[in-house]
């Protein structure tokens, strides 16, 4: 029977390193590391795939999309010490997907999975999607000094598409304005761009803080360019009269010969 | 998306014995319109029924191979915007120096464009110099006044476009590319572009006037690169 796991475990990890190129790159695969202080190595099939792996820092598993990661764990740096056992862990073939290592609401090491909304934005909005991935209880995320999004709870995702500019975010307490969680921060809404805000960390411990991703690229062109209504003309140019007369010297000496014969 | 991939696995891991698949199921905390909340789910297949993990190393180091670390997605400072363009002067047209405002999109999803006597520089796009294609669209001529851009299809290739910016600094850009496209033929996706080849994109109409509707038939398209100087 062992032998027929070994067997069976080796042909689905090579059957799924055989995923057809153009599914691979359908994919966008992050995983977050969203728990402080807590150094960690990823493990899959008993080895280590990636070491060392440093809180807020991101790793790129696009490429190994559609697989199976056999026995993933995430394992405190170094130790064979086990804070996330994940079991065979299947990668979606293809979409925009988040993993995060984090907290959940109890402070327990967990993975979560988020798939990321990649629609389409209107020109001259940005899209943010705020994440509660951290031990903490329900919370508002306010944006501007008014609440935008309220009672989200770990592991949850809420968004809204908002207009271009820099919002000052703050996360409280469900229904209370004190004490802050996270912030004030300011956060970048840009044109076509989804901001992703991950809330991580342990209110007990007091390391709450926020990691962000972003992607590109969502955005709206204009549908056309239109730039006339009448005719053209045969005058200097009209837009001249409307400069500074300091301005209007040099234009009319710049095209006197012109001036002179209409004249 | 990732139930697609359970039957397969299922059918597998089957023969294998257990299997447990975990699902958190949360409960929308969310119901305000406008708002939407996602549950994520961790997807744990086969956790009791491989004991000893057994890999082909090759796989394992393939795997390792193909991930590759981005950097630290902790919070940091914004970065101080870029600065708008204010001005622009085109000597070879007789532009001495035409302001510079930002503009967006109307309501039906076209470019806004100012009045006769100014240029519109599309600000959610990139600034002049910047990566991508920065756009400044000005009328050719605009309720009965001749606009801006009256004789952007007389530019060349070859000729210098200089951008005034608020915080003082000018940049010189050299034209390297004119075309024509029919309004509807437009490449928007190359003209808006947010990313690649850092480049200017000067943007009137033309060809002909159509007096009924009041609007010509096509776009005039000046495309100029950064000058190293």
């Amino acid at each position: 029977m062992k032998k027929l796991i070994t067997l069976l475990t080796a042909a689905l990890v090579m059957a799924a390193l055989a995923v057809p190129v153009s599914a691979q790159e359908e994919a966008r695969i992050h995983l977050i590391h969203g728990i402080p202080d807590t150094p960690v190595d990823v493990v899959a099939g008993g080895d280590v795939v990636f070491g060392d792996f440093q809180f807020g820092d991101t790793q790129d598993l696009s490429a190994l999309a559609g697989q199976t990661l056999v026995g993933l764990q995430v394992r405190l740096a170094g130790t064979e010490t086990v804070a996330i056992d994940a079991g065979d862990t299947a990668l979606p073939a293809s979409g925009n997907y988040t993993i995060v290592a984090h907290l959940n609401a109890e402070g327990v090491p967990t993975l979560a999975v988020f798939e990321n909304d990649t629609s389409s934005i209107d020109a001259g909005e940005g899209r943010l999607i705020v994440r509660h991935t951290a031990q903490a209880p329900a919370v508002d995320v306010k944006a501007n000094g008014a609440v935008a999004f309220a009672d989200l709870t770990n592991p949850n995702s809420v968004q809204a598409d908002l207009p271009v500019g820099t919002i000052s975010a703050e996360v409280v307490p469900a229904d209370a304005d004190e004490p802050v969680v996270i912030g004030p921060v300011d956060l970048p809404i840009e044109d076509g761009s989804a901001l992703i805000v991950y809330a991580v960390g342990s209110l007990d411990a007091g390391s709450v803080t926020a990691l962000t991703e972003s992607i590109t690229g969502l955005g709206t062109a204009p549908t056309a360019v239109n730039t006339g209504n009448s005719p053209v003309g045969t005058s200097v140019p009209v837009w001249a009269a409307g400069l500074g007369a300091l301005l209007l010297v040099a234009v009319v000496a710049g095209r006197r010969s012109v001036v002179e014969v209409r004249s | 998306m990732i139930r697609r991939l359970l039957p397969a696995l299922l059918l597998v891991l089957a023969a294998c014995g257990g299997i447990a698949t975990e699902e958190s199921a949360v409960p929308n905390s969310n119901d305000r319109p406008g708002l939407s909340t996602t549950t994520p789910t961790v997807q744990t297949l086969g956790e009791d029924s491989v004991g000893e993990p057994a890999v082909d190393e090759d796989a394992v180091s393939e795997i390792a191979e193909r991930t590759r670390p981005l950097g630290s997605a902790l919070l940091s400072p914004l970065p101080a915007p870029a600065s708008q363009p204010i001005g622009l002067v085109v000597e070879s047209l007789g532009i001495s120096s035409a302001p510079i405002i930002d503009v967006g999109v109307e309501s039906n999803g076209e470019m806004e464009i100012p009045g006769a006597t100014e240029i519109g520089w599309y600000r959610f796009g990139p600034t002049p110099g910047d990566p991508g294609s920065a756009v400044l669209a000005a009328h050719i001529a605009f309720n009965g006044r001749d606009g801006v851009f009256r004789d952007l299809d007389e530019i060349e290739v070859g000729a210098i476009v200089e951008v005034a910016y608020e915080d003082g600094s000018s940049k010189r850009f050299r034209v390297t590319e004119i075309a024509q496209y029919a309004k509807d033929e437009l490449p928007v996706g190359r003209v808006f572009a947010k990313e690649g080849t850092p480049e200017l994109t000067l943007i009137t109409c033309g060809g002909d006037f159509n007096r009924s509707l009041r609007s010509y038939s096509n776009n005039v398209v000046a495309v100029a690169e950064p000058i190293d100087d």
